[in-house]
């Protein structure tokens, strides 16, 4: 028992750092290019494209339901709300730009004070 | 070694605690209580706190002017723009007093400006890579000049924040940059992808209309999987065996929580933005071959005559050193330097060592060239 004591940390926890941290020095590495490998690469992908295609479908088929439910209740599809978004960024570049022209031509108006 | 059982599906297992003093398995609990909070926590941390103006807004995009702490005459006359990548959120530049980036540069008497990306929403699902360049970033120069009332500026970009500064300053050869600062700057995608990132994108894996089309804006949370998944031991594991390593040392955990906060708080990737960089930038590698266009413009590299500091980081796993340095031979500077720093992507900026390593490197070479 004495031992045993003198071997077995304070932590009952300590054995899973170190646990790690020997894994760590002979797996990381192999866990890493594990993952970095084509199989791995080509596998995930297949995963991925898997779920690509169910959500675009999903989303295409709710886009199409909620589109025609909004225009029979004469609301603004998203589409519409984007498309309106998109504007307005685009008149506060415009604004944007004519603050700098009039920040130029007040400037010159200074210097000519 | 095998890995010891510690739950039995009602709790701790008996087993694993067989041998431990009542006391001992109450630190133990505590500790382990301690170490979840400090994960909770770190997603509320405050982060971002180095006083400042917000001076420009476009869209979602903000330019914030940080107040200076040093009297006028030891200020430098030329701002220096931060722009950081377009995943993820900026305030790793500015991680908490004492750990932040622009602190350290503002007591410096540097004249810090950032610019805030904000989070794309789905009516930015059509902004290209280039419209960042040429619409925000163009923008927030002009904004810069203005302000500080400088005829020039330095720029600092990290990441992809240092592609879209490299197109810029390609694009724009009359733009007022004096200094440009590449900071792990992913540029040249002609070496193997095997082991990054670009491995995934390849053509045959990834179908990139596929996926704007199904999430519209790239979701932040699989960049940062897919991130996480290149180191997977350190980061799904390793990062909270540091964690628990680290109790009771206030500062380590106090570094840790606000970096997790960073890596746990993502951002979409605009889906336009997204295509463009995978198809354009990574698998057709034009900007570096001189075939990318903006604007129906040639980009071409050997456009930039600014002064330039080339940082990359020796252990960087999402970018490699590759990736980073073969612009060196492409662009016109004269005054042009390449500095490898033994760091990772993230610690370079962001670790306790940056401040003693990357941050003074940056004043040391940008003091001179900004009188």
């Amino acid at each position: 028992m004495a031992d045993e004591d003198e071997k077995q940390p304070s932590d009952p926890f300590a054995q899973m750092v170190q646990f790690y941290d020997d894994w760590t020095k002979t797996w990381a590495g192999a866990a890493s290019e594990m993952v970095s490998s084509k199989s791995f690469a080509d596998s995930m992908a297949q995963q991925l494209e898997s779920t690509l295609s169910t959500t675009q479908l999903m989303r295409r088929q709710m886009a199409e339901i909620m589109e025609q439910s909004l225009q029979q209740m004469s609301l603004p599809t998203r589409k519409q709300v984007l498309s309106l978004a998109e504007r307005m960024t685009n008149i506060e570049m415009r604004l944007d730009d004519m603050e700098a022209k009039l920040d130029k031509v007040l400037d010159l108006l200074k210097k000519d004070e | 070694m095998s890995l010891p059982s510690i739950m039995d599906g009602s709790g701790l297992d008996p087993e694993f605690l067989k041998g431990y003093t009542p006391e001992q398995i109450a630190t133990a609990q505590a500790r382990y209580a301690e170490g979840v909070k400090v994960v909770v926590d770190s997603l509320k941390v405050p982060v971002g706190l180095t006083p400042k103006d917000l001076v420009w807004t476009l869209n979602k995009a903000k330019l914030y002017r940080y107040k200076p702490t040093q009297p006028p005459e030891a200020r430098h006359p030329i701002p220096l723009l931060l722009v950081y990548a377009l995943i993820n959120k900026p305030f790793i530049f500015d991680l908490a007093p004492g750990r932040s980036f622009i602190e350290y540069m503002v007591d410096q008497g540097f004249d810090m400006y950032l610019l805030d990306w904000g989070i794309p929403g789905p009516e930015d699902q059509s902004i290209t890579f280039d419209d960042y360049v040429t619409e925000y970033l163009s923008r927030a120069v002009r904004k810069v000049v203005r302000v500080s009332g400088a005829d020039e500026l330095s720029m600092l970009g990290y990441c992809l924040g240092a592609t879209l500064a490299t197109v810029y300053v390609a694009h724009y050869p009359a733009a007022p940059i004096r200094n440009l600062i590449l900071l792990t700057a992913p540029l040249d995608f002609s070496s193997s992808p095997e082991g990054s990132m670009a491995m995934w994108l390849e053509e045959e894996r990834l179908d990139v209309d596929r996926m704007i089309g199904a999430f519209g804006n790239v979701p932040g949370e699989l960049i940062r999987f897919w991130a996480k998944l290149l180191k997977p031991a350190e980061n799904f594991v390793g990062a909270y065996v540091g964690v628990w390593k680290s109790l009771g040392d206030e500062q380590a955990i106090r570094s840790w929580q606000a970096i997790n906060r960073w890596v746990e708080d993502v951002i979409p990737f605009a889906g336009s933005a997204f295509r463009q960089f995978v198809v354009d930038y990574v698998r057709d590698n034009r900007l570096i071959q001189g075939q990318h266009k903006v604007q129906g413009q040639r980009v071409d590299l050997s456009n930039i005559r600014a002064a330039l500091l080339n940082i990359v980081a020796q252990y960087d796993h999402l970018v490699a050193p590759a990736q980073a340095t073969s612009i060196m031979d492409l662009i016109s500077s004269v005054d042009k330097e390449l500095r490898v720093i033994p760091s990772t992507h993230v610690g370079i900026m962001a670790s306790g060592r940056a401040r003693y390593k990357l941050w003074p490197e940056v004043v040391e070479w940008l003091t001179p060239r900004s009188m």
